[in-house]
């Protein structure tokens, strides 16, 4: 593309009030772009001026300085262009008012001894700008040869019955594989359910079944019971998936990556490179390489994860005291939901009639007051569900709750109402410290309860809130062919969940086109389940359709554009197959990295990553940060006699882009001595940049983005902890050459600590003062 | 260490619960407001948390036996801010009528108290009887002189020149022949259930730690008492309620006036069986006005608790309450209309009247201890326990 520039620059909003406007025109026509400026270059006349030069003159490549690109940014889109926004607004003008940094006055100018900093820093903004509109490119999309939009729903309980009838409705084909030779999960093995609709306030028989017959007359849903997923290949919009029957083995079943114990010799040393992959083949023999495709596979163009749960075990000694599994009349609530589908309430042990059952939601006995594992509101909503089956089969039935925590969130305290109001339903807080036999009978001894400090109460069966522990626990499931393996990672972080973003993204899981839901991702009651159902068909649909297009499905939703890698270049050294957080990448036997772009989320992490630098992006490169770097004026003694610090930092897009613009719209002040330059993720960034802001002087160089480590708020999970890692070893770099490590941080910033900005930048820069001018510059 | 304790609900328990008014009962999720705003719950074990609990749990004997329940006035401060609408003054309330019935001799008659569907026979059986003691006195007055002149006693208590007197419709001789010996069994049937009460709520206060003391000093129980009358005459408990407020007046008002009928009637049978002097008396007589304001005093005394009762809808009412403000407000106004229309000339209505005026009597008396109005004893007690075991 032939590139023709255009300069636009705003001067409402303060701007033109407070620079100096035609000393800043000046800037681009030296280098030979052409500068208009406008009042309100975001009202209609402002647009029109643009769209002229573009119609008239071919302008293609525009930079609009004025406000920040998170505003207005519809406003400033010109097809086919490459726009570049400054942001002189909430970072220049509104943070660095002129009563704190003066114009300079006549006598002042080419002193040598005074300097204008606003002046300087748009000026360097200007200059960064137009550095870089020169090193990118208009994106072109990434698309498939061929793309096939069916959706592939693991599990055929109510999620996956749900998820797929949701689909259906938005009109794509669906195929539900189920384990079980028949639909419905445990939805379908309950007497009575917690109710999925107004109002609320009592059981409901299962709606399962008529969910399940909606399955059975839709076209567009394919079911296949007594089948398993032996392997999911290739990336979102042509996944080819292996299925098989349970136990058994085919050619397809996913290879796993060797375990960490054996990929070290006796003596406890790494193995190289050869000896490794003697050991991966060896340990996954008879299974094809992750890179062979199926023949006979199907081919899907996204992943519905909702495998379910099993019940938790209860292992040995969480519940002995409390007589489970010495005495066939303490059972678990999925045990007591079996009974009570078979009929009357009938003690395991004889047969004989339970009027009188105790609900136990917490093992008691222990220091603190927590519940069975994996228990949540759904195990309380279950207990008060299952004290009714007692009341209902027996008018003098008697059904007692004892509880630590009863959690009855939402409308589902309308059910807890509506429960107690049965007059045989009795709840107390309490603690269960022992269950004995006595006198045909069981006797439940609690303390603390709310009726005094010890109490018995004869029973004649005990239930156990026993948890639910995701599929996800036992098995990857999902069988993905990624190099990274074929589950998801760090889901010992979510107690085995399924999870990557439980609160922000609660269907994406770290890989690109499978999406979660239900029970996999934490504890749920079928309602929830089937809210939940619907928002991973959303995800499902959302991602065959960005990836027909060629574009990024979140969190960049609708980037177009994608890593490129100069292959020629690359040494094989995997970090890019390694470090990307979604397992993008797969390497083939000798390393070299086999992209899968629409599996990509377009985060940068391998760009920061790759030593070699030769993964970029068209229009977010190491070319193109690292000339915004060099265009960055760095003022030395020859300039000035006392020259002003010159900071860089780079500061990530997602969370710290927003919370300093925050911090611009509260005309909150900070050092006029940084230039902040966006990055797409901490994760990007490449060291190189570092370096090279160093060596042209620049004093210090601080990056600026999401929390990271187990609760992370990092949009691309791993991207700020990989750069914190970066940043140590850049430490080291820095002590060789006699620089102190001090001149390079990371800080981490949520996006409403707009307010703490300020004084993390001052602070940074205080840092730098104290320790003088970098004695690189100048050279 | 205290004894584990065995936990039976009572299912019944909490049905009958339900039917005497306390149908909120399972409602309660234990916030303990209730017994954070309750203006005279003592610091130590509050009510009406606990007893929500119990209640809830169906557990009779925590409830009955349970002398906290009498130190709540129903004011309904907890009732109005429960955020539950659990009403705990109501199930308190119903407690305690559970609880007249369980001390009260004979339950049947308690049962029937309860019950609007026997209210016919309550006022049928007094009807009943006052309409053959009236055929007797009007028409075999003769026959009863002779057989009263024959155990040397006077008959008659009426018949002055053209006066209209009551006794001349129903004898003196026999109203006072029914209510003596009735008089005699209610306070016969308050003392044993009495005996069981004290033991009853000493023993609960003992075990919920409710009291200092360890056993029962009768002695120092009377002093209690003399403490506590004086307390109870102020409504001092009653005015530290904020959401009922309207109601002390009208609750002094009946308990006063009644103080002053039971003076009237037995400072009146002292002077007609020992100065033999038979009514009716003077208007211009003191005790005759000290009769004549407690009379007014119960109308509107009654009026006034019948008029809050209708106009606070979100209150509970059930038939037990109505049972008794009727028949608080029947007395007051046919006790008043007899003596009118007496005085009026008009025989005829004037006697019946007086009969209605009987019968209600009646039924004041010899229910007492199966209606509400048993708290007058009950409560009493309970405060004069609180006050002995130093319930703070």
């Amino acid at each position: 593309m032939d590139k023709k520039y255009g300069v636009f620059i705003c001067t409402g909003c303060g701007i033109g009030d407070a620079l100096i406007m035609d000393e800043l025109c000046e800037v681009p026509e030296e280098e030979g772009f052409p500068v208009k400026t406008h009042p309100v270059l975001c009202s209609k006349e402002g647009v029109d001026l643009i769209k002229k030069d573009i119609s008239d003159d071919g302008v293609n490549t525009l930079i609009i300085a004025g406000c920040s690109r998170r505003i207005n940014y519809d406003i400033f889109k010109f097809d086919g262009c490459i726009v570049d926004r400054v942001n002189l607004r909430e970072q220049v003008v509104w943070t660095h008012p002129r009563s704190e940094y003066p114009a300079l006055t006549e006598d002042q100018k080419d002193d040598e001894e005074h300097f204008d900093s606003l002046q300087m820093m748009a000026e360097d903004y200007l200059k960064m700008s137009m550095a870089k509109v020169e090193k990118i490119d208009l994106p072109e999309p990434f698309l498939l040869e061929s793309i096939t939009k069916k959706i592939l729903v693991i599990g055929g309980g109510i999620t996956g019955i749900s998820a797929a009838l949701d689909a259906s409705l938005a009109g794509y084909s669906v195929t539900i594989v189920e384990k079980e030779s028949s639909l419905g999960g445990f939805a379908s093995k309950v007497r009575k359910q917690i109710p999925v609709c107004e109002p609320y306030d009592d059981l409901i028989p299962p709606v399962i079944e008529s969910m399940i017959q909606r399955v059975e007359d839709d076209s567009n849903i394919t079911v296949k019971t007594g089948t398993l997923v032996a392997r999911i290949a290739g990336q979102p919009g042509e996944f080819t998936v292996t299925l098989k029957k349970p136990g058994e083995t085919v050619p397809f079943d996913v290879p796993f990556p060797l375990p960490d114990e054996m990929k070290v010799d006796e003596n406890g040393k790494d193995l190289d490179v050869e000896k490794l992959q003697e050991r991966y083949l060896e340990y996954n023999k008879g299974k094809e390489d992750i890179l062979t495709l199926d023949p006979d596979g199907e081919l899907f163009g996204a992943v519905i994860l909702a495998a379910g749960w099993r019940p938790d075990e209860l292992e040995s000694g969480v519940a002995s005291h409390l007589g489970y599994g010495t005495n066939p009349d303490v059972v678990t609530n999925v045990q007591f939901e079996k009974i009570a589908k078979e009929g009357k309430i009938v003690r395991p042990s004889d047969g004989k009639e339970a009027k009188s059952v105790v609900f136990v939601q917490s093992p008691g006995k222990s220091d603190d007051d927590s519940d069975f594992s994996y228990t949540g509101s759904v195990t309380s909503l279950v207990a008060l569900k299952q004290a009714k089956y007692v009341c209902e089969d027996y008018e003098d039935g008697k059904a007692y709750v004892i509880y630590q925590h009863m959690r009855t969130p939402g409308l589902s305290e309308n059910f807890y109402k509506g429960l107690q109001q049965t007059d045989g339903i009795f709840l107390t807080k309490g603690e269960v410290v022992n269950v004995s036999t006595g006198g045909g009978s069981l006797l439940v001894e609690a303390d603390n309860t709310l009726l005094g400090e010890q109490i018995q109460i004869k029973a004649d069966m005990v239930v156990l809130a026993s948890g639910m522990v995701p599929v996800t626990a036992d098995d990857p499931v999902v069988n993905l062919a990624y190099r990274q393996g074929p589950g998801f990672r760090d889901n010992k972080l979510f107690d085995d969940y399924a999870d990557s973003n439980f609160i922000c993204f609660p269907y994406e899981t770290q890989r690109t086109g499978i999406y979660a839901a239900g029970t996999i991702r934490r504890g749920m009651t079928m309602e929830e389940s089937i809210e939940d159902a619907s928002g991973a068909a959303l995800k499902a649909i959302q991602c065959v359709e960005s990836v027909n297009r060629g574009v990024a499905v979140h969190p960049r939703s609708g980037d177009m554009t994608f890593p490129d890698f100069f292959f020629q270049r690359c040494t094989q050294c995997k970090r890019c197959t390694e470090e990307c957080p979604f397992g993008a990448l797969d390497d083939d036997e000798k390393g070299t990295p086999k992209p899968n772009p629409t599996r990509c989320r377009r985060c940068g992490t391998c760009m920061g990553a790759c030593p070699e630098r030769i993964i970029g992006f068209a229009d977010y490169n190491v070319d193109s940060v690292g000339s915004m770097v060099k265009a960055i004026g760095v003022p030395s003694e020859d300039d000035y006699e006392e020259p002003p610090m010159r900071i860089l930092c780079l500061l990530c897009e997602n969370d710290a882009y927003p919370a300093l613009d925050i911090t611009g719209l509260n005309r909150l002040n900070y050092s006029a001595d940084v230039r902040f330059i966006p990055v797409r993720c901490l994760g990007s960034v490449n060291v190189i940049w570092i370096k090279d802001a160093l060596a042209q002087g620049m004093d210090g160089v601080f990056l600026m983005g999401c929390k990271h480590g187990d609760d992370y708020q990092c949009h691309f999970v791993k991207g700020s902890e990989l750069a914190e890692i970066r940043m140590q070893k850049i430490g080291e770099a820095l002590s060789s050459l006699a620089l102190e490590e001090e001149r390079v941080a990371q800080y981490e910033v949520a996006i409403d600590d707009y307010d703490k900005i300020p004084q993390i930048i001052n602070k940074f820069a205080e840092v730098i003062e104290g320790l003088g001018p970098n004695p690189f510059k100048g050279f | 260490m205290t004894q584990r304790c065995l936990v039976e609900p009572d299912v019944d328990f909490v049905k009958q619960i339900v039917g005497l008014g306390g149908e909120t009962l399972k409602k309660c999720f234990q916030c303990a407001t209730c017994s954070v705003v309750c203006p005279i719950s003592p610091d130590n074990k509050p009510f009406p948390r606990k007893e929500m609990m119990a209640a809830s749990w169906g557990l009779k004997d925590r409830l009955v036996k349970n002398g906290d329940i009498w130190l709540c006035h129903q004011c309904g401060d907890c009732s109005t801010l429960c955020p539950r609408g659990a009403r705990p003054g109501d199930v308190l309330s119903a407690v305690r009528s559970y609880a007249i019935s369980e001390y009260a001799l004979s339950k049947r008659i308690g049962e029937a108290v309860n019950n609007p569907k026997k209210l016919h026979i309550l006022l049928g059986i007094p009807t009943a009887l006052f309409a053959v003691l009236a055929f007797i006195t009007v028409f075999c007055g003769g026959t009863m002189s002779s057989i009263f002149h024959a155990i040397g006693l006077e008959w008659s208590h009426g018949g002055h020149d053209g006066v209209i007197a009551h006794a001349d419709f129903i004898s003196t001789w026999f109203v006072d022949l029914v209510f003596v010996p009735l008089a005699l069994w209610v306070i016969i049937n308050f003392l044993l259930g009495l005996k069981r009460f004290i033991v009853d709520i000493h023993e609960n206060a003992v075990l919920e730690g409710k009291t200092d003391k360890e056993d029962l000093n009768i002695k120092k129980m009377i002093q209690a008492l003399i403490k506590v009358i004086p307390a109870i005459l102020r409504h001092d408990k009653f005015s530290q309620c904020s959401e009922n407020k309207d109601r002390e007046i009208s609750h002094m008002m009946v308990l006063y006036s009644f103080i002053g009928l039971f003076v009237v009637t037995n400072i009146f049978f002292f002077v007609l069986y020992v100065f033999h002097i038979p009514g009716p008396y003077s208007q211009l007589n003191p005790v005759k006005w000290l009769a004549n304001i407690s009379g007014i005093f119960l109308v509107i005394g009654g009026g006034l608790m019948i008029k809050s009762r209708l106009s606070k809808t979100d209150q509970t009412t059930v038939y037990k309450d109505w049972y008794l403000l009727g028949l608080v407000l029947g007395l007051g106004i046919t006790g008043l209309l007899s003596e009118m229309t007496r005085m009026a000339g008009l025989a005829g209505v004037t006697y019946g009247v007086y009969l209605i005026h009987l019968v209600l009597v009646f039924n004041l008396f010899a229910f007492l201890p199966y209606s509400k109005l048993a708290h007058v004893v009950y409560r009493t007690v309970a405060l004069t326990y609180a006050e002995y075991g130093n319930r703070k």
